[in-house]
């Protein structure tokens, strides 16, 4: 190993294991960026001896109900392989023109379909939220910078739930409005975005597996686009008074 | 390296192609890993739970960026499991100090549970775990960092003790992990 490293491994070996924190972090994370190969490469050692740790817990089994959730989650992106060509190839011209004309007698009713049919159905799925006696119905507070925001949740603890967020300015480039629920002793729980119009009012039906505890505070906080492990922004909306 | 590890690391490139069938060996593989260290961390079924599922989901956007210059298919696994995990540690944290019922008894217990959920681990342990070979001071701040997200200087402040003795405690505990690894190896 090269000398005049010592210093670094020190760092490295706590940076692995993620404890190393304050202004050492920062040196330290900037030394990686500089393209240090000896410490990236003994950082990379050390996380491997770090999964002995782990390896030391009694192994669980997650429910199987997980995977087929997980499933349901993942696109199915794959493009369609591409048919081989041959001599049926002017069928796709011939079936295109047919096709084009079913399309054009059926478009009118599509875009109506596509506009107004999920808002229907939204707004069915909310009427029997409100019908279930077991759904709560909070208000939302402004909380830090949005002081004049306000909101209802409305939340069923089947996992199913819809906020109304009204004087919540749209969110900056870059950010976005998450919304959470807090059950206790958890983690806050991502469950979805939000976005706001130009009158600033916006809604968002929920629909998230059943927790393990009841909520007891829902949040909407200001992230950057793309950050659903925790909040880490200023709150906007919070079901209690702070 | 090792045949399972030539498995994982040309199932993650499969599944960087979007591969169904690659995903769900994978999954297979590696569920129970990720779900054991996300139920010792965070402590809560549905939680660990949701971790999971997250965790998987940015392998399948992420495989791509996988490649065995960055470690082998466990440490990767293991490093993006833990770094959620201590994302959602962290803001509960902050929550708690926010605005979450900061008064409340049951999550003032929650916090301080770590130590005995560690001791609950501990029992749980095999006699030759790695854990279990390691002297008390170094396993308990190890496990302060590793499994309840703590920095060095939370440490620390949680022990009372100088971040220094801290540091070296961490170091040395690290350095007998290794020991152990390399032991295994040949």
């Amino acid at each position: 190993m090269a000398t005049g490293h010592e210093h670094w491994h020190e760092r490295g070996e706590i940076y692995a294991l993620g404890a190393l924190d304050g202004q050492e972090l920062k040196e330290f994370e900037a030394h990686l960026a500089s393209g240090c190969a000896i410490c990236e490469a003994y950082v990379r050692e050390t996380r491997e001896a770090l999964l002995l740790l782990h390896r030391s817990i009694t192994p669980m089994t997650p429910s199987p109900s997980i995977k087929t959730r997980l499933f349901d989650h993942i696109p199915s992106d794959k493009v369609a392989p591409l048919r081989p060509k041959s001599a049926w190839r002017r069928w796709p011209i011939i079936t295109g023109t047919l096709a084009a004309g079913i399309v054009g007698a059926i478009l009118s009713g599509t875009l109506i379909t596509q506009r107004y049919e999920p808002r229907h159905s939204m707004y069915s799925a909310i009427i029997e939220l409100l019908r279930d006696p077991s759904t709560r119905d909070l208000p939302l507070y402004g909380a830090g910078p949005t002081p004049k925001a306000t909101g209802r949740f409305l939340w069923n603890e089947s996992g199913e739930g819809h906020i109304f967020v009204t004087n919540l300015p749209a969110a900056p480039e870059g950010k976005m409005y998450a919304v959470w629920t807090i059950a206790q002793r958890s983690a806050p729980r991502y469950v979805g975005t939000i976005k706001t119009d130009a009158a600033g009012q916006g809604g968002l039906h929920i629909n998230v597996a059943r927790s393990d505890q009841p909520v007891e505070t829902f949040a909407v906080t200001l992230e950057p686009v793309g950050m659903t492990a925790g909040p880490t922004g200023p709150m906007v909306l919070v079901s209690k008074p702070t | 390296m090792p045949a399972d590890q030539t498995i994982a690391v040309h199932l993650i490139q499969k599944v960087a192609n979007q591969d169904r069938d690659a995903f769900s060996q994978l999954y297979d593989r590696f569920s129970s890993l990720v779900f054991t260290l996300a139920m010792r961390m965070l402590k809560v079924r549905s939680d660990a739970e949701d971790l999971l599922q997250e965790v998987f989901v940015q392998i399948w956007r992420q495989a791509q960026s996988y490649s065995v210059q960055r470690g082998s298919p466990e440490a990767w696994i293991v490093n993006i499991a833990r770094s959620r995990a201590i994302d959602k540690i962290r803001s509960i944290r902050r929550m708690e100090r926010s605005f979450v019922l900061t008064d409340d008894p049951a999550r003032a217990e929650s916090s301080d549970n770590v130590e005995s959920s560690a001791a609950e681990s501990e029992a749980r342990m095999a006699m030759n775990s790695a854990l279990a070979n390691l002297p008390e001071t170094q396993r308990k701040v190890l496990e302060l960092a590793y499994f309840d997200g703590l920095t060095q200087t939370e440490i620390a402040n949680r022990l009372a003790e100088p971040l220094g003795t801290i540091k070296t405690r961490m170091r040395s505990g690290i350095q007998r992990l290794r020991d152990m690894l390399g032991a295994q190896a040949v």
